[in-house]
C-alpha cells in the first residue's frame, strides 16, 4: 500500500521534474559506478611512486652519460703506475653505476684462473647467462660478475665469476668493464 | 524560479554543464600524465600495470579511473589478429590440389577460399585491363604460354583511346544530351594527351569490376532484407557502423586475408560499396505504393515476377541512384586503396604526394576528379531517364548509338593503323599516348607552389603559427584535459536530455567502447581536430547556404558546385592544401573545413527550399520583412534539416581527419596508417576504425534523435 503511493506519487510528478530527476540519478550512477571501478582499476598512487623513481633514474642516468661524455676515450683505471686515466674515487663510483655491459675479453680474462667457468663457456658456443656491474658500499669498490651454465660431460653445471674491476674502457659513448680482477 | 520553470530543458543543460566543468575541475591531471603515454602502445615499460584476458596480456598505465578508463577491451585487436591468424593459417586444413604443381597441397579452408577469390577477382581485373590496354595473361589463363608463343596474333590488342573517347561521348549523348557528351569527349581527351591514359584505364578496370560486383550484392541484400525482417536487423548495426567506419581502417584486415593488390582492392571497395547500394535498395523498394503491389498480384505475378517485373522496375531510380553511390565509393577507394598496391591514377597520386612532386600529384588528381565528375554524371542521367516504352520506332532509329559506336570503332582502327605509318620511329600517339610522353603542366605547377612560397612565406608561417599556438594547441589542450568521467557524464546526459534513456543508453556503450579501448586519448584529439573543422564548416556553410537562398540562381549554382566537390575523392583535397600549407596539422584542418562545408552549404540550402512558399507568402502579407522572415519562420522550420547537414559535416570532418594522417597528425587515423604497415596491423587498424565510426555514430544518434523529436514538433515530415 505504502508502496503504492510512493509510486503513484512519483507518477503523479510533472514530466520535466521527472526529467530531471532521471538525469541526476544517471549523472550519479555513472560517478558510482566510476568510484567502484576506481577500487579496482585505479593505480593512480602507485603509478606515481613508480614513475617518480622512473624518472630519478633517467636523470640520474643522463646526469652519469654527462660525466661520461666528458671521459678521455680509452682505457679508465683505478690503481697508480700506468700511463692509463686514473679514476678518482668519486669517478671510479660514477663510472661503476654508469657501467652496463661486460664484453667477451673481459670475460676471457677473468676465465684465467676459473677452469670451470671457461670449460662451459668454450662448450657452450660462448653464451654467458646473466652479468652484472654493482658498486660494493662497504668495500667501496666496483664488482662485476656472471653466470655461465651448461652441460659438460653430459651434467648441467653453472659456475659463477665474480671479481673487482680494475679497470674500464671509455669508449666516448658509453663504458664498459675492460679487466675483472677474480683471483 | 519562473524563469526555471518556463524553460525547464535549459534549466536540465545548465545543471549538466555544471555536473560536467565541476567535474573538470575536481579531477587533477595525474601527476604521471603525459599525453604520449596516455596510451598502451603494446611495449614493454616497468611502470605499466598488466592483466590477462582470454589467455591475453594487456598493458596499460594505471591512472586513477576517473581520469582514464583503463583498457579493458585492450585484448580486442590481440584476440582479432590471432584470431585471423588461426582462422588463416591453421583452421580446417584440407588437401587441395594444386594446378601448378600436378599435387595435392594441404591449405586451410579460408586460405584456399581467399586465394581463390583473389584469383577470380585478378581475372576479372586483368581481362577489362587487357580489353582497354591490351596483354596477353588472360588469353593464357585459357590456353598456355607455349601457345601463346606460337600464336603471337591472340594477344589482346587493347582499344584505341580514340574508340574509348568516342564510345564514353555516344553514351553521354545518349543518356543526357550534347552537353555531357561534350565534357566526355573532352574529358577523355585531356587523360590522353596528358600522357594519362594507362593509369586511367587500370583504375577504370578496377571500378569496373569492383562497381558491377557491389552492385549485385548491394541489390541481392537489399531484396533480402526487404523481404525479412530478420536480414534487415541483421543488417542494420553493420550497415550502421560501415557508414560512419573510415575507409583506411578497412584496409588493414583486407590485407592479411586478400593480400597487396589490386584484387584485395575491389574486395574491400565491394565492402565499403555494398552498404550503399543496400540503403538505397530497401529506400526504393519501400518506397513504392502497395497499389503497385496490388495490381502486379492481381496481373497473377509469382513473387519473382512481382520482384523482377514489378518492384524493382518501379524502383529504378532509387536503384541508379544507388549504383550513381556504388560507382562514387568506388572513386573514392580507388585512391585510399592505392595504399594496399592497387594500380591506376591513384596509385601515381599517392606517389606524387609522397614525393611533394605538388604538381603531378594535381595531374593526377584532376583526372581522377574529371573521371568522378563524368561518371557521376552519367549514372545520374541513367537513374533520371525515362524508358519509352511506347515509342514506335524504326530499327535504325532505336540502334543509331550503336551503329554510330560501330562506325567508330572501325574508325579508330583504321587511325590507329594509320599512326603505325605516320608515328613510324616513335610511339602510335593514335593508339595510345603513353605516360611520359604526354604534355606535363607538373613543372609549371610546381613552380606556382614555390612562388607561393618564396613570395607568402611569411604570412603563411605567421597564420600557421598563430592557428597552431594560439587557436589549436590550447584547444587540444582543453580536450585532453577532460577527465573520462566528466566527459561520459556531459555525453550521456546529453544522450538523455535529446532522446530519453534509450539515447543515453546507446551513447553510453559506443563512448565506453571507446574509453575501454586503449586509444581513448587519441580518440580525444581526433575529435578535437573533427570538432574545429565542423564548426568553421558549419560557420561557413550556413552562411554561404543562407545567402545563396536570397537568389535562385546562386542557389542553383552552389548547389552545382557543391555537386562536383563531392564528386572528388577525398584524398585530393590533400593536394592544393599542401600546395599552400606544407605539411602541417593547418593543412589537414583547411581540407577538412573545405571537404566538411559542402554537406552543411547544400543542406542549409536544401532546409531552407524546403519550407513551404505558401508560408513565405503567409509571412509576406503578415507584413514581415525579409529578415524576419529568415529567422522567425525559415530558420526554425530549416533547423532540422540543417542538423542533418551538421550530421553529415560530422561524418565528412572525420573521414578527412583520417586521412590526414597521411601528411602526419597524431590521432587515431596516425595509428590506423601505422597499422598499415604492421603485420600484426589487422586488430588495431579494425578497431581503431570502429572507434571512429562510433565518435561519428554518437553524434549521428545524438542528432538524428533531436530532428525526429523537432520534426514531430513542428509536424514535418
Amino acid at each position: 500500500m505504502l508502496k503504492d503511493n510512493y509510486f503513484n506519487r512519483l507518477k503523479e510528478l510533472p514530466e520535466t521534474i521527472k526529467q530531471f530527476g532521471g538525469l541526476v540519478i544517471i549523472t550519479v550512477i555513472i560517478i558510482s559506478t566510476f568510484g567502484i571501478l576506481n577500487t579496482f582499476w585505479g593505480g593512480g598512487d602507485e603509478l606515481i611512486k613508480k614513475m617518480k623513481l622512473e624518472e630519478e633514474r633517467i636523470a640520474n642516468e643522463k646526469k652519469l652519460n654527462a660525466l661520461i661524455s666528458q671521459l678521455p676515450s680509452g682505457i679508465l683505471v683505478t690503481f697508480d703506475g700506468t700511463d692509463n686515466y686514473k679514476l678518482t674515487d668519486e669517478l671510479y663510483e660514477a663510472v661503476c653505476n654508469a657501467t652496463k655491459l661486460i664484453p667477451q675479453r673481459a670475460i676471457m680474462a677473468a676465465h684465467f684462473l676459473n677452469y670451470e667457468a671457461y670449460d662451459l663457456y668454450t662448450i657452450n658456443g660462448n653464451k654467458i647467462d646473466d652479468t652484472y656491474v654493482k658498486w660494493n658500499v662497504d668495500k667501496k669498490k666496483c664488482f662485476a660478475g656472471y653466470t655461465v651454465s651448461g652441460e659438460n660431460v653430459g651434467v648441467n653445471r653453472t659456475a659463477k665469476v665474480v671479481g673487482e674491476v680494475l679497470s674500464f674502457l671509455s669508449t666516448g659513448i658509453d663504458t664498459r668493464v675492460y679487466f675483472i680482477k677474480n683471483f | 524560479m519562473e524563469f526555471l520553470k518556463k524553460y525547464p530543458k535549459l534549466f536540465q543543460w545548465l545543471f549538466l554543464l555544471i555536473v560536467f566543468f565541476a567535474l573538470c575541475f575536481a579531477i587533477d591531471v595525474p601527476e604521471t600524465y603525459k599525453f604520449i603515454r596516455g596510451q598502451a602502445e603494446f611495449v614493454k615499460d616497468p611502470n605499466q600495470s598488466s592483466y590477462i584476458f582470454l589467455g591475453k596480456e594487456v598493458r596499460y598505465y594505471a591512472f586513477d579511473v576517473f581520469w582514464r578508463l583503463p583498457p579493458l577491451l585492450g585484448w580486442l585487436p590481440i584476440w582479432i589478429n590471432d584470431s585471423l591468424f588461426f582462422l588463416m593459417n591453421e583452421w580446417m586444413p584440407m588437401e587441395f590440389w594444386n594446378e601448378d604443381t600436378q599435387e595435392f597441397k594441404t591449405r586451410p579452408l579460408l586460405l584456399q577460399i581467399s586465394r581463390n577469390l583473389t584469383a577470380f577477382m585478378t581475372f576479372l581485373i586483368e581481362l577489362i585491363r587487357e580489353v582497354l590496354l591490351g596483354g596477353l595473361e588472360t588469353i593464357v589463363a585459357f590456353t598456355s604460354w607455349d601457345w601463346i608463343d606460337k600464336n603471337p596474333w591472340a594477344e589482346l590488342p587493347g582499344l584505341p583511346w580514340t574508340i574509348v573517347a568516342a564510345g564514353a561521348a555516344i553514351l553521354s549523348y545518349k543518356l543526357s544530351g550534347k552537353g555531357l557528351a561534350l565534357f566526355a569527349g573532352l574529358t577523355m581527351i585531356y587523360i590522353s594527351i596528358f600522357g594519362q591514359w594507362k593509369p586511367s584505364m587500370q583504375t577504370l578496370s578496377f571500378i569496373l569490376v569492383a562497381a558491377p560486383l557491389s552492385f549485385i550484392f548491394g541489390l541481392g541484400l537489399g531484396i533480402a532484407a526487404f523481404k525479412s525482417k530478420r536480414v534487415e536487423k541483421a543488417l542494420y548495426p553493420i550497415l550502421l557502423v560501415m557508414q560512419t567506419m573510415p575507409q583506411y581502417a578497412v584496409l588493414v584486415p583486407a590485407l592479411v586475408l586478400f593480400g597487396v593488390g589490386d584484387h584485395a582492392a575491389v574486395i574491400i571497395t565491394m565492402v565499403v560499396a555494398v552498404p550503399p547500394m543496400i540503403l538505397l535498395t530497401i529506400l526504393g523498394l519501400r518506397a513504392i505504393p502497395p497499389e503497385v503491389i496490388e495490381a502486379g498480384r492481381m496481373s497473377g505475378c509469382n513473387n519473382w515476377q512481382l520482384m523482377f517485373k514489378v518492384l524493382i522496375p518501379t524502383a529504378r531510380r532509387d536503384i541508379l541512384i544507388g549504383v550513381n553511390q556504388v560507382i562514387m565509393v568506388c572513386f573514392s577507394m580507388a585512391v585510399i586503396s592505392a595504399f594496399i598496391g592497387a594500380k591506376g591514377l591513384g596509385f601515381n597520386l599517392l606517389l606524387a604526394l609522397n614525393q611533394l612532386n605538388i604538381g603531378l600529384a594535381l595531374e593526377a588528381g584532376l583526372c581522377i576528379s574529371l573521371i568522378a565528375i563524368l561518371l557521376d554524371k552519367m549514372s545520374l542521367a541513367w537513374a533520371n531517364k525515362q524508358t519509352d516504352y511506347f515509342g514506335n520506332l524504326s530499327f535504325l532509329q532505336r540502334n543509331k548509338n550503336i551503329l554510330f559506336f560501330g562506325s567508330t570503332v572501325i574508325i579508330g582502327i583504321i587511325l590507329a593503323y594509320f599512326g603505325t605509318f605516320i608515328f613510324k620511329d616513335s610511339f602510335n600517339y593514335l593508339f595510345e599516348v603513353p605516360h611520359n610522353k604526354g604534355i606535363s603542366t607538373a613543372d609549371f605547377w610546381n613552380k606556382g607552389v614555390d612562388w607561393i612560397f618564396d613570395t607568402f612565406f611569411v604570412y603563411i608561417k605567421a597564420f600557421n603559427t598563430w592557428l597552431i599556438q594560439d587557436v589549436l594547441q590550447p584547444m587540444r589542450a582543453l580536450y585532453l584535459r577532460m577527465p573520462a568521467v566528466a566527459t561520459i557524464v556531459l555525453v550521456v546526459g546529453a544522450g538523455y536530455l535529446i532522446g530519453g534513456i534509450r539515447s543515453a543508453l546507446v551513447v553510453c556503450a559506443l563512448t565506453l567502447f571507446i574509453a575501454f579501448s586503449p586509444w581513448w586519448d587519441r580518440a580525444l584529439v581526433t575529435t578535437y581536430m573533427a570538432t574545429f573543422g565542423v564548426i568553421v564548416s558549419c560557420i561557413i556553410g550556413f552562411s554561404v547556404g543562407t545567402l545563396c537562398f536570397q537568389n535562385k540562381h546562386a542557389a542553383s549554382f552552389m548547389l552545382g558546385v557543391c555537386d562536383i566537390f563531392q564528386t572528388f575523392p577525398s584524398f585530393v583535397y590533400l593536394i592544393p592544401v599542401m600546395m599552400l600549407f606544407g605539411i602541417t596539422d593547418t593543412s589537414v584542418l583547411i581540407a577538412v573545413i573545405v571537404y566538411a562545408t559542402i554537406p552543411a552549404t547544400r543542406y542549409t540550402i536544401e532546409g531552407l527550399r524546403s519550407v513551404p512558399i505558401g508560408l513565405h507568402d503567409a509571412a509576406t502579407m503578415s507584413g514581415v520583412n525579409k529578415f524576419q522572415r529568415l529567422t522567425k519562420i525559415e530558420f526554425p522550420l530549416a533547423f532540422p534539416h540543417m542538423m542533418l547537414g551538421l550530421n553529415q559535416t560530422i561524418v565528412f570532418a572525420l573521414f578527412m581527419v583520417i586521412i590526414g594522417a597521411f601528411i602526419g597528425t597524431e590521432d587515431l587515423g596516425q595509428y590506423i596508417l601505422k597499422a598499415l604497415s604492421d603485420k600484426n596491423g589487422a586488430g588495431i587498424g579494425l578497431t581503431l576504425g570502429i572507434c571512429v565510426a562510433f565518435i561519428g555514430l554518437i553524434f549521428d544518434n545524438l542528432i538524428r534523435t533531436w530532428v525526429d523529436k523537432r520534426k514531430k514538433h513542428l509536424g514535418i515530415n
